[in-house]
C-alpha cells in the first residue's frame, strides 16, 4: 500500500516538468510563448521543439522566451537573439532569408533541371 | 550504331560517385550534431559573474583581453568534464595556456572542493548558476571550450572532451598562431 503510494506520489512529481504553466498576464502572451516556442529547436534533443523537450537548456531557453515577451520584445527580435547564439539551425523553421535562399530552393532547382535533362536526353518519338 | 563509349554515357556516373563521395563523407566525417559556433568572430559577450573563490569579487569580460587564452564551460555534474580534467592540467602544467572557466549551474562548494581535490588548472573560475551567460556563449552541453584571441575574440570553439588529439591537432597550433602575432 505505502509502495504503490509512493509510486504514485513519484509519477505525480516527475510530471510536474512536463506541464508548463505560464503565469502569463495575458491571452496573446500565452499565445506568443506556445507560437515561438514550437519553432524554436532544443539544439541538446535536436529533433524536438523546446516547447516539447524536458532537457535543462531547453527549460532555460523556454524561460528566456517567456522573458523576452515580457520585455516587449518582438518575435523577430527573439529569434534573431536566439540565432545570433546558436546559428539558423536553431530556427525549427529557417528564416527566407539570402544565405538560406538555396535552403528553400534548391528542391525545386533540382527537380527542374533533372525535368530538364530527361526531357532533353530522351529518346524521340517518331513523328 | 558503333559501340564506342561516348562521354555522355559516362558523365551520370561520374555523378554518382562524386554524390556517393558526398555520402561518404557526411556519413563518416560530419559531425553533425555539433553546431558550429555563431560567435565565431565576434568579441566574448559581455559578462560579469561571481568568482567562484571570492564571491565579493567577480569575474569579468575584461579579465580574457590581452593574450590567446581558453574559455573552459564546465560543472562537477558533468562526467566528461572530470574525463577532461588531467588534459586540462598538462594544458597549465606543460603548455603553460591560461584556462578561464566558467562553472555552469553547479553547486559551488562541490566545485571548489573537486578543484582542491583534483587541482586547479584555471586562472579564474566564475559561476553561472543560471546558465544565462552560457545562453550568451551559445553554449549547448558541456563541456566546451572556446579559444579567445588577444583582442577578446572569439575564434574557435570545441564541443566535447579536449584529448590530446584535438589539443594537437586543432587547438594548439590555433594557439600557437595567435601567440606568434602578440
Amino acid at each position: 500500500m505505502m509502495r504503490s503510494l509512493k509510486l504514485f506520489a513519484a509519477l505525480v512529481f516527475s510530471c510536474i516538468g512536463l506541464i508548463q504553466p505560464i503565469f502569463a498576464a495575458d491571452e496573446s502572451t500565452t499565445k506568443r510563448y506556445y507560437d515561438l516556442t514550437k519553432e524554436i529547436r532544443c539544439v541538446v534533443c535536436q529533433n524536438q521543439n523546446i516547447a516539447d523537450s524536458n532537457a535543462p537548456l531547453a527549460i532555460d531557453l523556454r524561460n528566456k522566451v517567456l522573458q523576452m515577451i515580457n520585455d516587449n520584445k518582438s518575435n523577430d527580435e527573439i529569434k534573431t537573439y536566439l540565432v545570433k547564439r546558436y546559428g539558423e539551425f536553431i530556427l525549427l523553421r529557417p528564416r527566407f532569408i539570402a544565405t538560406n535562399f538555396l535552403l528553400w530552393c534548391f528542391p525545386l532547382l533540382a527537380l527542374s533541371i533533372a525535368g530538364y535533362f530527361l526531357y532533353r536526353f530522351s529518346p524521340k518519338r517518331p513523328t | 550504331m558503333t559501340n564506342a563509349i561516348k562521354l555522355k554515357h559516362i558523365i551520370p556516373f561520374f555523378i554518382l560517385f562524386a554524390l556517393l563521395a558526398i555520402l561518404w563523407r557526411e556519413l563518416f566525417y560530419a559531425h553533425p550534431n555539433e553546431l558550429p559556433s555563431a560567435l565565431i568572430g565576434e568579441t566574448v559577450p559581455e559578462f560579469q559573474i561571481p568568482n567562484l573563490w571570492q564571491e565579493n569579487k567577480s569575474f569579468s569580460t575584461k579579465e580574457l583581453a590581452g593574450r590567446v587564452s581558453l574559455l573552459n564551460v564546465w560543472a562537477t555534474w558533468c562526467s566528461a568534464c572530470s574525463m577532461e580534467h588531467p588534459m586540462l592540467m598538462k594544458i597549465k602544467e606543460q603548455y603553460h595556456i591560461p584556462i578561464y572557466s566558467i562553472d555552469y549551474k553547479d553547486n559551488s562548494v562541490d566545485a571548489k572542493n573537486w578543484l582542491h581535490q583534483e587541482g586547479n588548472p584555471y586562472v579564474m573560475t566564475g559561476i553561472d548558476q543560471h546558465g544565462d551567460v552560457a545562453i550568451d556563449l551559445g553554449v549547448y552541453g558541456t563541456p566546451e571550450t572556446f579559444v579567445i584571441n588577444p583582442e577578446g575574440k572569439i575564434v574557435y570553439r570545441h564541443i566535447g572532451i579536449i584529448d590530446d588529439k584535438v589539443w594537437n591537432e586543432v587547438l594548439y597550433p590555433l594557439i600557437k598562431k595567435y601567440e606568434r602575432l602578440t
